[in-house]
């Protein structure tokens, strides 16, 4: 499958069990989109256990969360819903062929990413400090409802699989951006930068219900 | 092939043919709408709607998560079957939360119905001499206790099982000679499972068959390398069983009376109006006295009205049901035995026991409820 091709833009070849390239886009899109199900589902885990245990003990939850800060929580919700409007505009941007743009937007993106994170651990840090830890770890003496522990163990996996996600994501977008400056992409095949648009956006929506959830409780 | 003959225009290339491309304008509304959102529902968390501060908290998220799937990640120019994918992604996780929901909340709701037996058990055995173990017995006896049991006493009966170390006392190692409360022979075990040990984790499998009691002591028994002694007629008797009859005093139990601890939480957590004058003869002071009042309001429903105990503070799941119940607040308690004592359970509450703190209450108050706790015990027999 090869025609070194001297174009300016590297020829990407459909796959041969493929009738055209609108199928294989099709195809690949689908493919994302199932595999963001599988997500909803492994955070979905995470959700009901906390939906449970905020049945079972309601007080608990509400003395609990006012040790979270709630201040970079919203500061977080705004830098990542930014984000997702800069990748928006990285895909299209790369969908329009327009490639310095697109590599300054997914630039942009991971910068937000990583204030993110940022902001989350100072958020971690105070947490560690105050003993609000998991489970056996936990050894702070403010709160004294008996069941806080568990509070801070969901707050730990819930946020610390999202942070994971925000990891990966700055990964693959810094991939994207190595792939755009290789001259991969074009108004003609840019399906792998709309995916990793995809997945970035499904990491901001599931910080969109993490926020309420954890530092909005009352 | 394909796609070396495109046009320039990215609207009607070949590849991506009537792709559809998010424009800046549109991006740029909709995270402004995401923004105002979000100040939106920090703002509606700070006043109080009751009940409905968590629905509009959720409807907003809902809202800008929405926001983001048709525009941002464009579902709406997307074909209709990846909304359909997306959208059953959530609609499982919404089953999956509402079935395990109901199975917490609701699964009480199935044998307690008030006035009625919970279980109408066969109160008559089948067996000649149950109390004689018998390799059928021990064997069915080791299917139940796979079931009711494991999670307490562990699958091998050393008292390790998964949700042991939430129990103080821990449960009974079946292993060990000394320890026992009723005993460990056939009957004493055939108590323990008709009765519980009020107070502690051990709940009242009273509701199970009773020849499923009798398989599950025979099991517990076998467990033991060293054997008890054989029970007598009149160890059998003692527990009320008639020999001649088969028939077993509490085969078909008495309703208890029933407090999800989830509920008396919230009974506790809003404050009581005084029960009416009356409504319990007798008890006078429980209603005129600052102690009194305190403890009808924030005790009495897991001690009961006079500290008799025996109300059930959780439900340990399964089928029949098992619960846990309180015991009567006897003057020969550890904690009855001094104020600093009592102070301490009351304010902190005993972890493992199901017994919450009341870290709110004043000194003043606390000695009230002493003195009221301690003349409660006075009255107990
Ligand atoms: C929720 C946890 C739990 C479950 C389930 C449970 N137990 Fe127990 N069990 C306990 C605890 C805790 C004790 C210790 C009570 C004490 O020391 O006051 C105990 C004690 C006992 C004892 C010793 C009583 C004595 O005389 O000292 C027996 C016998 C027993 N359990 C049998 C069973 C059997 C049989 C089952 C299953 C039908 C069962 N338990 C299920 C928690 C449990
Ligand atoms: C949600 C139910 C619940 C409520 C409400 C409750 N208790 Fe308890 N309490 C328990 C349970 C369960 C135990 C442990 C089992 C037992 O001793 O019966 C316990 C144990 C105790 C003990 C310790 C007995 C010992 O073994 O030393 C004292 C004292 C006590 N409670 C007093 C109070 C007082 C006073 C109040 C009201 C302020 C109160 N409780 C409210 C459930 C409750």
């Amino acid at each position: 499958m090869s025609s070194t091709h001297e174009s300016a833009y590297p020829v990407h070849h459909v796959g041969h069990h493929f009738n055209n390239a609108s199928d294989e886009f099709e195809a690949a899109k689908q493919g994302m989109w199932v595999f963001l199900v599988t997500e909803i589902l492994m955070f979905g885990g995470l959700f009901v256990a906390y939906g449970i245990f905020r049945g079972m003990y309601p007080e608990m939850y509400v003395e609990a969360h006012h040790a979270l800060q709630m201040k970079m929580g919203a500061l977080n919700t705004i830098v990542l819903i930014t984000s997702s409007l800069t990748m928006a505009l990285a895909v299209s941007a790369t969908q329009r062929g327009k490639k310095q743009r697109a590599i300054g937007m997914m630039a942009a993106t991971i910068f937000l990413a990583c204030c993110f994170l940022v902001v989350k651990y100072f958020e971690y840090s105070h947490k560690f400090h105050e003993g609000l830890l998991p489970g056996a770890f936990y050894s702070n003496t403010e709160i004294t409802n008996p069941k806080a522990p568990l509070f801070f163990s969901l707050y730990f996996m819930m946020t610390g699989l999202h942070g994971i996600h925000v990891l990966i994501g700055i990964g693959l977008i810094s991939w994207m951006i190595l792939r755009s400056l290789r001259n991969e992409f074009s108004e003609n095949f840019y399906t792998p930068v709309e995916l990793v648009g995809f997945y970035w956006h499904f990491v901001d929506i599931v910080w969109i219900y993490l926020f309420p959830l954890l530092y909005l409780v009352s | 092939m394909s796609n070396n003959d495109h046009s320039n225009h990215p609207h009607h290339n070949q590849d991506h043919s009537h792709h559809h491309i998010v424009s800046t304008k549109t991006a740029l509304t909709v995270a402004g709408s995401l923004f105002f959102l979000t100040v939106l529902t920090v703002v509606v968390s700070r006043v109080d709607l009751g009940v409905w501060n968590f629905p509009v908290a959720m409807l907003v998220a809902t809202v800008k998560a929405l926001l983001v799937m048709m525009f941002f990640m464009d579902l709406i120019h997307d074909a209709p079957e990846n909304s359909v994918i997306f959208g059953a992604g959530f609609l499982f996780l919404v089953i999956f939360f509402i079935l395990t929901a109901s199975d917490l909340f609701f699964r009480g709701n199935v044998y307690v119905k008030a006035g009625t037996p919970l279980v109408a058990t066969s109160g008559r055995s089948s067996l000649k001499n149950p109390w004689i173990s018998t390799p059928e017995l021990v064997s069915h006896g080791k299917e139940l206790f796979s079931q009711n049991c494991v999670t307490c006493h562990g699958p091998e009966g050393l008292g390790n099982g998964v949700a042991a170390a939430g129990y103080n006392p821990p449960p009974r190692n079946f292993h060990s000679q000394t320890g026992w409360i009723n005993g460990r022979k056939p009957s004493n075990i055939f108590k323990t499972l008709k009765e519980g040990i009020p107070g502690s984790g051990m709940a009242s499998f009273g509701t199970l068959p009773i020849d499923d009691r009798w398989a599950l002591a025979a099991y517990v028994v076998s467990l033991n390398s060293e054997r008890p002694a054989s029970d007598t007629q009149e160890d059998v008797a003692k527990i009320g069983y008639d020999l001649k009859t088969g028939l077993a005093a509490g085969g078909a139990r008495q309703e208890e009376k029933t407090i999800p601890i989830e509920f008396a939480i919230e009974r506790m957590a809003v404050a009581e109006p005084a029960p009416a004058h009356g409504a319990l003869g007798a008890n006078e002071r429980g209603f005129t006295s600052v102690g009194g009042q305190l403890y009808q309001a924030r005790c009495a429903q897991c001690h009961g009205e006079h500290g008799e105990g025996g109300v059930r503070v959780r439900s340990l799941g399964g089928m029949p049901k098992a619960y846990i119940t309180t015991a009567p607040l006897l003057a020969n308690r550890e904690s009855l035995k001094s104020a600093d004592a009592f102070n301490h359970v009351v304010e902190n509450g005993l972890t493992g026991r199901e017994m919450p703190g009341s870290a709110d209450l004043s000194g003043g108050e606390l000695s009230e409820l002493y003195t009221h706790v301690k003349w409660l015990a006075g009255q107990l027999h």
